[in-house]
């Protein structure tokens, strides 16, 4: 089994269960929406796919010529575009195309050694998951907390500086944060390595069983993979998360304090329920769904990072491929990446609306 | 309460993971704070070398593989019948053979004797018929492969090969070539693994391990990340491995590289590092820095079927215009060395025909070439100019702002810079369809003056038009009498074999091309190696200093050392 398949079962299986689980119980206006929200998704991923097809070759340039640079002689151009099917009608390369998509394949990429892209993205996904995942998680962590407690001590010096935080984070180039970083913690003080996902020596005894090099080596007991691994981490899930919780620290203290303005926390300040209890427990979890809300439009946003952060730390993974696979032209690449994640965006923005009502009980579909 | 709960686990898991780093092997740098201009201490052990780099890898297939990173992946882990001797780029010696060729006289058969007990890493032996077998696919398939050397090194050239016995080779040409051992000391002639590359197909990226004849072998391969050396156990040639093992690991970008010199998470970074960071690098302590005089050249092609530049006086009015020395100052610090022909400096045959000609910068004659086309201030030529803004280095803009200032410093151009992104840019120029100006870099194949001159001469000239593509033709059409020249100089100069007779067509070669100015050289990159100061080439060859790294660009792994 390839690790792409292992990760789509690893993502795919909790995903199908949760949708199963909240299909069953839920009420016949969720099992509705659900049904509604997929079947929309099936043509917005087609129409996507198909946009990005004629885009690509309205574009000028020429993926072959573009790889061979001034030494590919025109024969030569001519017979590999004729080997690679781009000298056939665009009905007939779209019709390809389709097919391709369909059944999963995703056809060849046109440059390098024309490999398989579902080999290439099973090297690059993984890298991409295993980067976005701690950063979303550290992302959320410290915006939630940072906004909450910001909103608990509202006009106090605690609030300014959360609010300033989250201002300057937000603004601060991605790259420039993660130059500072490498600076700082890997040349200064010589704490963190600064590229890479893990160190190249440990490295070579790492088993590639799903890619993702933190499972691998967790699955394997290699645990010198496994601590060279979270070290590699560090520094670009820092700089990424730290980047995206500027925006989470701002719409959770603002959906806080309006929470903390309600009747109900009036009602419950005066039964003496602690204001901790009151914070924490009754407005953070009201104030909720704004939040989630931001989290599916946030995976966008977090792919686009992930670009920057992948070229700053020289990180092997989608998004840096997305960015060289368009300026070659490699068409097959480029569909593929994109279609990979429209599915990714819109299972996430499924599962968030579902997540609703499982937060929020007052939720109807 | 909660809260307080999740910073505690989010600390924990922070300092979980830097527990279990420091649990790991030494081989990550967890080492004091360095001062700002001195690096921390090597970190990676004693017996293992890192080498950084940019460039890419496409192929590993030596019927394929056309590029540099290419080739010094396939040469560390094969050797062919002859090779440069280390740190030098002008002495090619016996490798796999016994001895230099037996050349027939009419210059058509090479003959070879292979060493004795040549092995593959694998441990096959290597016949002559093997290494015939190679050349033979080399040929037929390597055609259809993707990266296109076999129709630039092989089939214009080979017409077969053979084995009468078990150690003797013959190559036979299909007419006389002058620099053919230089092209058979590249890594396209270095013979195939059987059990590895299939006779009927080209396999561009092969399984781990990858055995050849040579000093290593690629033990592990992780696409994007890094290629993993070690020593070939029956490698008997004089170029044995001073380390247990190699890793060659790729950045996306320069600066992340020298940022992990410094951090000494690798021990050497090499190509492309740029020569901003270059400077910066030679001023830290522990780290040295050297420039090494190889062959990418940048220059402009000019259509010379296309309005304004079917003009000749206005192809040299340019030439005359251009003041290469302010390039290199301005924009490069003078860290890029002026360009006089197309051939650089150490070729056979190079001169500085183009100083000689037109001694530029001379705007007076630039605006006598001009007026006596029509152009003058009150009617100037308006000329548009292409470039690609990143496939050649950032600076590539800064350049080319530089020229155009040169230019309209005549009074009687008016320049409009456009800039095309790499693969919409080539396509369109290299086509001599759409630019009358843009500009190219180029790096030889095999270094010969020939290299340097026919591809911007025959059949298109990578957009320059002096000689028109036509079926069938090795030429195609010239467009004047002069090209027709040009054409039959170099023509010549490809089979003849006295290398005095041959310098001197090259020379005058040359001067016709200036003449024509069917391309403007402009100025040739240095290549720059950096390493920490406990990394070592070897003293026995030449260039140490630069890890026996020469004109040829050539990087023997088997001769870095390293101290503890």
């Amino acid at each position: 089994m390839t690790p792409i398949a292992l990760i789509a079962i690893m993502i795919g299986v909790p995903a199908v269960l949760l949708l199963a689980y909240v299909f069953i119980r839920g009420s016949a206006g969720l099992r509705h929406y659900i049904l509604t929200r997929i079947a929309l998704t099936l043509p917005m991923v087609f129409i996507l796919a198909t946009l990005v097809f004629f885009v690509m070759r309205i574009l000028p340039g020429d993926p072959v010529r573009s790889a061979l640079g001034p030494k590919g002689s025109p024969e030569l151009i001519q017979q590999i575009r004729e080997q690679l099917g781009l000298n056939d009608p665009m009905i007939v390369q779209y019709a390809r195309f389709l097919g391709d998509m369909v059944t999963l394949d995703f056809g060849n990429s046109l440059i390098g050694g024309h490999r398989p892209i579902v080999d290439e993205m099973s090297e690059r996904f993984p890298a991409t998951l295993e980067l976005v995942i701690p950063a979303s998680i550290l992302a959320l962590l410290l915006g939630i907390w940072g906004g909450t407690f910001a909103a608990s001590r509202r006009k106090r010096t605690a609030d300014y500086l959360w609010r300033i935080y989250s201002v300057v984070i937000y603004s601060l180039p991605i790259f420039w944060l993660g130059l500072i970083m490498q600076l700082v913690f890997g040349i200064q003080f010589g704490w963190l390595p600064i590229s890479g996902r893990i160190d190249p020596i440990i490295g070579t005894t790492i088993e590639h069983i799903t890619n993702l090099y933190a499972v691998d080596a967790l699955i394997t007991g290699n645990w010198a993979a496994l601590g060279s691994v979270l070290q590699h981490l560090i520094l670009p899930t820092v700089t990424l998360g730290l980047i995206l919780s500027g925006v989470f620290v701002r719409m959770t203290r603002i959906n806080v304090i309006e929470t903390l303005q309600a009747d109900y926390i009036a009602a419950a300040r005066a039964r003496g329920i602690r204001e901790r209890v009151l914070v924490y427990g009754h407005a953070l979890k009201n104030a909720m769904i704004p939040v989630i809300t931001l989290i599916g439009l946030q995976v966008a946003i977090l792919l686009a990072g992930a670009v920057l952060t992948e070229t700053v730390f020289s990180w092997p993974g989608m998004g840096r491929y997305l960015v060289e696979r368009i300026s070659s032209r490699d068409y097959t690449a480029v569909q593929s990446v994109i279609t990979v994640f429209a599915l990714l965006v819109a299972l996430i923005s499924l599962a968030v609306d579902v997540i609703y009502s499982l937060v929020d009980p007052r939720v109807r579909y | 309460m909660k809260s307080t709960k999740w910073f505690l686990v989010t600390s924990l898991l922070i300092v979980a993971s830097m527990i279990l780093g420091a649990c790991g092997p030494a081989a990550t740098p967890t080492v004091a704070p360095p001062a700002a201009t001195e690096p921390p201490a090597a970190s990676t052990p004693a017996d293992t070398i890192i080498i950084g780099t940019t460039d890419t890898i496409a192929s590993f297939d030596p019927a394929d593989a056309y590029a540099v990173r290419d080739w010094e992946i396939i040469k560390n882990i094969n050797e062919g019948l002859i090779k440069w001797k280390p740190g030098t780029s002008d002495q090619l010696v016996p490798a796999l053979a016994t001895d230099m060729p037996v050349i027939s006289e009419d210059g058509l058969t090479y003959t070879f004797t292979l060493k004795d007990g040549i092995k593959f890493g694998d441990g096959t032996d290597l016949t002559a018929q093997i290494y015939a077998d190679s050349i033979n696919r080399l040929l037929t398939i390597g055609p259809d492969c993707p990266n296109g050397v076999a129709g630039a090194l092989a089939t214009p050239y080979v017409e077969s090969a053979s084995a009468p016995d078990a150690k003797t080779l013959v190559i036979t040409l299909k007419q006389p070539v002058a620099y053919f051992l230089q092209i058979l000391a590249s890594a396209t002639y270095t013979p195939a693994n059987p059990n590895t590359f299939p006779a009927d197909e080209c396999l561009l990226f092969p399984e781990a391990p990858i055995y050849g004849t040579g000093p290593w072998f690629v033990s592990q391969y992780t696409q994007n990340e890094q290629i993993v050396f070690e020593p070939n156990p029956y490698y008997t040639g004089d170029l044995k491995p001073q380390v247990k093992q190699i890793i060659v690991r790729q950045f996306a970008d320069p600066q992340t590289e020298a940022l992990a010199l410094q951090n000494g998470e690798i021990d050497i970074a090499w190509r492309f590092l740029g020569y901003e960071l270059f400077g910066q690098l030679k001023d830290v302590a522990g780290i040295k820095a050297e420039t090494i005089n190889g062959g990418s050249i940048r220059y402009l092609i000019l259509n010379h079927t296309m309005a304004p530049m079917d003009d000749p006086n206005v192809v040299k009015a340019i030439a005359s215009a251009i003041d290469r020395n302010e390039i290199s100052d301005t924009v490069y610090g003078g860290q890029v060395n002026p360009l006089y022909s197309m051939v650089p400096p150490g070729f056979l045959g190079a001169t500085e025909i183009f100083d000689t000609m037109y001694a530029s910068p001379n705007l007076d004659k630039a605006k006598e070439f001009l007026a006596a086309s029509g152009y003058t201030e009150a009617n100037p030529l308006q000329l548009e100019m292409w470039y690609p803004p990143e496939h050649y280095g950032a600076e590539t803009a800064a350049w080319m702002q530089v020229i155009q200032k040169q230019l309209e410093a005549t009074g009687a151009i008016k320049v409009t810079l456009q800039a095309q992104e790499w693969s919409t840019y080539v396509t369109a120029l290299t086509g001599g369809e759409s630019y009358a100006v843009g500009v190219l870099g180029w790096f030889f194949d095999y270094p010969d003056p020939s290299n340097y001159l026919e591809p911007f001469v025959y059949n298109g000239g990578e957009g320059t038009n002096v000689s028109l593509a036509a079926e069938g033709s090795d030429y195609g059409e010239p467009i004047n009498e002069t090209a027709q020249n040009l054409v039959d100089l170099l023509s010549q100069a490809a089979v003849e074999t006295d290398l005095t007779k041959r310098a001197d067509l090259y020379k005058q070669a040359q001067e016709v091309y200036a003449e024509l100015v069917v391309t403007l050289p402009l100025f040739y990159n240095p290549e720059y190696i950096v390493y920490r100061d406990n990394i070592h080439g070897a003293d026995q060859f030449g260039t140490p200093e630069t890890l026996n790294i020469a004109g040829t660009i050539e990087f023997n792994y088997a001769l870095l050392s390293k101290t503890p």
